[in-house]
Parts: C-alpha cells; structure tokens; sequence
C-alpha cells in the first residue's frame, strides 16, 4: 500500500501533473499545456459544421474569418471554464497547507485574479465580432475584425499562462499530498519566484495595448521554456527529497513508469537537450497537421483556422508561430520567431505578402510613430452615438496611423498630402456625406449605413482598414 | 485595398507616367475611355497600389478647367457614381430598400464635384428625387441626353 502510494507519487513527479486532474474532468494528459488554447483537440472543436454561421454578403473570405475567430473565442472561453472550476478545488486543497493557514491561498487567488480581465477581453472580443457581423461593407467587417486581433491574442497567451500557473499550484497540491519531506516553506519560495517571472507578461497581456500584447505574445515561448525548468526543478526537489528519505521506488516501477515518461514525455516542453536542436527541425506539414516525427504538434483544423486569422491580418503570424513552438516543445531557446520550417509557416498563413501587409499596416514604413487620426470626426462624436457608436464600436475604435509631416516639405507647396489633408477634407468631406445621405434618407442613418459611407470614402483615399484604437481627446 | 502608398513620393508625377504609359496624352482622355468606370477601379487600373481614386479626380478637375469643360466633368462623375451602385441603372422603384442607397450615390456625385457647380448640383439634385427619371435610366456618358437636359454645357 505504501509503496503504492509513493509509485503513486513518483509518477507525478516525473510526468508532472498528468495524473492529478481528477478523473471527472476531461481526463487531459497533457502538463504544461493542458490549458488546450492553442491546440484544440478537443471532441467539441470536430462538432463544429461549417454553414452553421450565418454567412453575409458575397465574399467567401469574411465569413470564414468570422468563424474562425468565434472558434478561437470558443476555445479560450472553454479553457477559461475549466480553469474557473478547477481553482476553487485547488483553493480548497491547498488552504490548510503549511504552518499558518491559508499561505497558499495568495497563489490561488493571483489564478483567480485573472479570469475578469480575461473574461472581459473575451466578452469585448466576441461584442465586436459580432458587431462586425452586422457590417456589409466586406473590407469594413474585415477591418472591424481585425480590432479583435489583439484581444484575441491577449486571451490566448493568458489562458495559457493561467494555464501553466495551475498546472504549477496542481504539483504543489501533490507535492504537499504525497511528498511530505519537501518543505512547506521551499514550495513557497518556489511558487513565489515563478509568480514572479510570469507576472510581467501576464501584466502586459491584460493591458490589451496592441504593441505590448504581440511583443509578449512572440516572446511566449521563452518564457514557457523558463517556466518548464522551473516545473522541472522542483519536481526533481522533490524527487531528490523523496530518495533522500528513503522512499526509494523499486526498480521495476521505474522501469514501467519510464515507458510511461516516454509516451507523455513528447507532449511536454522538453527538459534542456544534451545538445541544442535546431529550432523548428523535425516539424513539417503533414496531413494531420504539423507534425514532429509521427506526433501531431497541432492538428490540421487548427492549422487551417490560424492561416484564416494570419490571412486576414486579424492575429501575427509571429505570434502562431510561438504557438506552435511551444507545442513542439521548442520552448528553451528564445530565438526570432521566423524560425519554423518554410512549409510549416505556408501553412499557417505565412507569407511575404501577409507580412508586408501587416508590417505596412502596424510598424512598417514609418508609420508606427505617425500619428492617429479618428476616421469618424471627434467634434461630432455624439452625432455617432446617437447612431450606434457605442461601447465597443465607438468611434475611438475607428483610428488610423497616418504620417503627417514626413516628405511634407520635400515635394511641392501646390502639393497635397494625405496627412495634411486630413483634418480640414477628411472630416468636412464626410460628415457632409453623411448629412446630405442621411437628410435624403429621410431618416437617421443605421451605423451600417454610415460604416459604408466611410468605407467607400476610404476605398477612394486609399487609406488601408487597418485600425489602431486612439484615445479620446 | 492598398497599403496608402498611394500617398508617399511625387504622385502627380507618377500618375501622368501612367496615363502616358498607357498611351493616353490626357488623363480626361484615358477616363472618357471607360465611362462607367468608378474613381476607384480608374485609379486600380492606373496603378493598383499607388493611385488613388481622388487623386484620380483631382487630376480631373484640373485638366477640365484648363480647357473650361468642367460641366462635362460633372456629368462624367454622375455617370461613374451611379453605375457603382446601380449598374442597371436608375430603379423601377424608389422604397426603404435602395433610399440609402440613392441617397448615397447623389451625396458622393455632390461631394465629388468642384464648388463653382455645387449649387447647381444641388438643384438637379433635388430634380431628380422630386421627379426621378424613368426606371432603368443608365446614362453610359456625359453625352446622355436626359443627362445633357438636367445640366447643359453653359461655359463660354
């Protein structure tokens, strides 16, 4: 009996947590990563039929977008779920741990602390989405849509560090449970520092700030490399503290439990190699999906939706990239993340065109640092509120990075540019659109009727629909 | 949808290269080639990634009041704005199904017109939804004649 419960124990502590979820939930084998976010698996992902989505207007690429976002939102929202019910039990189990009660409970409740924003960031996600769906003007929804990308972003890196948070509070569980000669106060220390060293990033994701959200979602697999030692060293502690008092687990346990490593082992973030592997090698693009050796990193349906999201320019490849890093396990070396295999990458979306495209749009051609400029004028934002420019499709949702002063003197007095042009034309030219159209009408204008407008105007400017949310003034 | 290099670099230059390029001594000229073409499908053709459509129609003014055709211009884009939403010309109906719509058209068609016509714009403006043409009216030129009825040349 005893040697059972310390095999038991010895299991749990070479393999992770793999067996410590308790057998009612959805049974995931899966340790660092068992927040399934970024590589869904799950039965629910396979009942989803295409068509189920209302499909609008003629281009067959919107509507896909559509769905994929609002299968990532699902994910995440699903992930979420299982967090929410599983830290309570965690609170509850770790709450008499150590000498005074409840030191642990901080741990529990920095997971618990989590859930609003992100919560919150799904519920703005899916406002928008849905908003979107409302739009006729294509490149308009696409645009719109695209405003989700950094709140979807932020929701699946933190989802998945909450993820990784608990699967950290699920080994002190055990390790307080079934290894009595690790200390109390070592466990402490030990959850203290990785809260620590995942702090910062989740404090950048729950900003939601479009530059800090990607930089932080690149970096992801670094950090989950760090966070694997970290796993690692105080499973090996106790372990080392478990030999130490003579809890010696029979040879042939090992043994068995070895092949059991072996099986779980691939799924999780490697231990640091002998020797450095080249990033990205032994992943290709196979039928199942991505493949490493006979393993599927990530299956084909989600391959195919983050190509739809990289595509649309709604989420970074960079950021896909990091994701499927850390499902192959490629975690330890924080490397640029142009690393995959040139299939793989194809695969995920891609391409030189995508990434001038975002570049151009985000960062490139000096247009980080230029100026945002409201499409819809500020000076008459209740104008818009009163037709629907509320809450999430505010018009401070409608911002676009214009350059205003740079090659403005090079070319010509006579000569009129776009920055320039911008806050005596732009704005008499359409809120005189608007007007007249609506006075013709006979009516308000609907928001739809009014993103048209705009968009058609922005067609004939040729100002990308890239937006960047801007402050109010 | 392009990038806004549309707006970097010389595009008066670059936009009369094109129209050369193209065989055209005018911009006017390579426009009356395509009649019902939108501002923005004229630019795409001009360069797909660096032309703008209102860069498009400020070159058009330009050339139209150097040669005093500007009430021509005016009828040109009439014609361009509303093939872009009624390519089969003016509807059998007016109803809350293409009011917007209409309303839209004739907004941009003012919009996209030089100040010295606005008024008259305006005027025919309010013709036409008072006592809208016959249905399916699809003027395919500034040479229509119902067109030329509503705005006549007038420029000595």
């Amino acid at each position: 009996m005893r040697e059972g419960v310390v095999a038991l124990c010895a299991v749990l502590i070479v393999s992770g947590c793999a067996g410590v979820e308790p057998r009612t939930g959805r049974g995931s084998s899966r340790v660092l990563r068992q927040g399934a976010t970024f590589a869904p698996d799950d039965a629910a992902e396979r009942r989803r039929t295409p068509g189920t989505r209302p499909r609008q207007g003629g281009d067959p690429i919107a509507p896909l977008t559509h769905e994929a976002v609002i299968a990532v939102l699902e994910e995440v929202k699903g992930t979420l779920d299982g967090i929410a019910r599983t830290l309570p039990r965690l609170a509850k189990n770790t709450k008499g741990l150590g000498d005074s009660d409840g030191v642990f409970t901080r741990y529990t409740d920095y997971g618990a602390s989590q859930l609003p924003w992100l919560r919150g960031a799904l519920a703005r996600a899916t406002s928008l989405t849905d908003d979107a769906a409302t739009v006729e003007d294509m490149d308009m929804r696409s645009g719109i849509l695209r405003l989700t990308g950094p709140r979807i972003e932020a929701a699946m890196s933190g989802a998945m560090l909450l993820a990784t948070w608990l699967d950290f509070l699920r080994l002190a569980e055990v390790v307080r449970q079934e290894c009595p000669y690790y200390g109390v106060e070592r466990l402490f220390v030990d959850l203290d520092r990785v809260q620590r060293q995942m702090e910062p990033a989740m404090t950048a994701l729950a900003s939601l700030d479009p530059e800090e959200v990607e930089a932080t979602a690149t970096a992801m697999p670094g950090l989950m490399g760090q966070l694997t030692r970290e796993f690692q060293s105080i499973q090996d502690g106790a372990r080392g503290a478990m030999e130490r008092g003579g809890r010696v687990v029979a040879a042939a346990q090992f043994l068995e439990m070895l092949t059991l490593v072996s099986a779980l082992k691939a799924t999780l973030p490697r231990p640091p190699p002998a020797a450095p592997v080249m990033l990205g090698v032994g992943l290709m693009m196979g039928s199942g999906g991505v493949m490493m050796g006979s393993r599927i990193v990530v299956t084909a349906e989600w391959v195919e939706r983050m190509r739809t999201l990289v595509q649309a320019g709604v989420i970074s490849a960079p950021v896909v990239s990091a994701a499927v890093r850390i499902h192959a396990g490629q975690v330890l070396m924080a490397q640029a993340n142009q690393d995959l295999p040139k299939g793989v990458r194809d695969a995920l979306g891609d391409s030189p065109e995508v990434r001038a495209m975002r570049e151009t749009g985000r960062a490139g051609a000096g247009m980080s640092s230029a100026p945002k400029h409201h499409v819809l004028p500020q000076e008459h934002r209740e104008w818009f509120e009163r037709r629907g420019f509320k809450g999430e499709m505010d018009i401070d949702q409608f911002c676009v990075r214009l350059e205003q002063s740079h090659h403005e003197a090079i070319h010509g007095g006579g000569d009129w540019r776009l920055g320039r042009l911008w806050a005596k034309e732009w704005n008499q030219n359409i809120m005189r659109l608007l007007r007249v159209s609506e006075s013709d009408t006979g009516r308000l204008l609907t928001r739809d009727e009014i993103l048209k407008i705009v968009a058609t105007e922005m067609r004939r400017f040729d100002i990308p629909m890239t937006f960047s949310p801007g402050k109010r003034r | 949808m392009t990038d806004g290099r549309s707006w970097q670099g010389d595009w008066k230059v670059r936009l009369y290269a094109r129209v050369r390029e193209r065989g055209y001594d005018s911009l006017t000229a390579f426009a009356e080639a395509r009649p019902t073409a939108s501002l923005v499908q004229l630019a795409e053709e001009l360069g797909k990634d660096d032309i703008a459509g209102v860069q498009v129609f400020s070159g058009l003014v330009a050339e139209a009041e150097r040669s005093k055709r500007l009430t021509r211009l005016v009828r040109s884009q009439f014609v361009r704005e509303l093939s872009e939403d009624f390519p089969n010309g003016w509807p059998t109906a007016v109803d809350d199904n293409n009011r917007f719509d209409i309303a839209h058209a004739l907004a941009r068609w003012c919009s996209y017109t030089p100040e010295t016509h606005e008024a008259r714009v305006k005027q025919v403006k309010a013709e036409l939804l008072a006592s809208p043409p016959p249905p399916g009216w699809r003027p395919l030129g500034p040479d229509d004649e119902l067109l030329l009825t509503l705005l006549p040349d007038d420029e000595a």
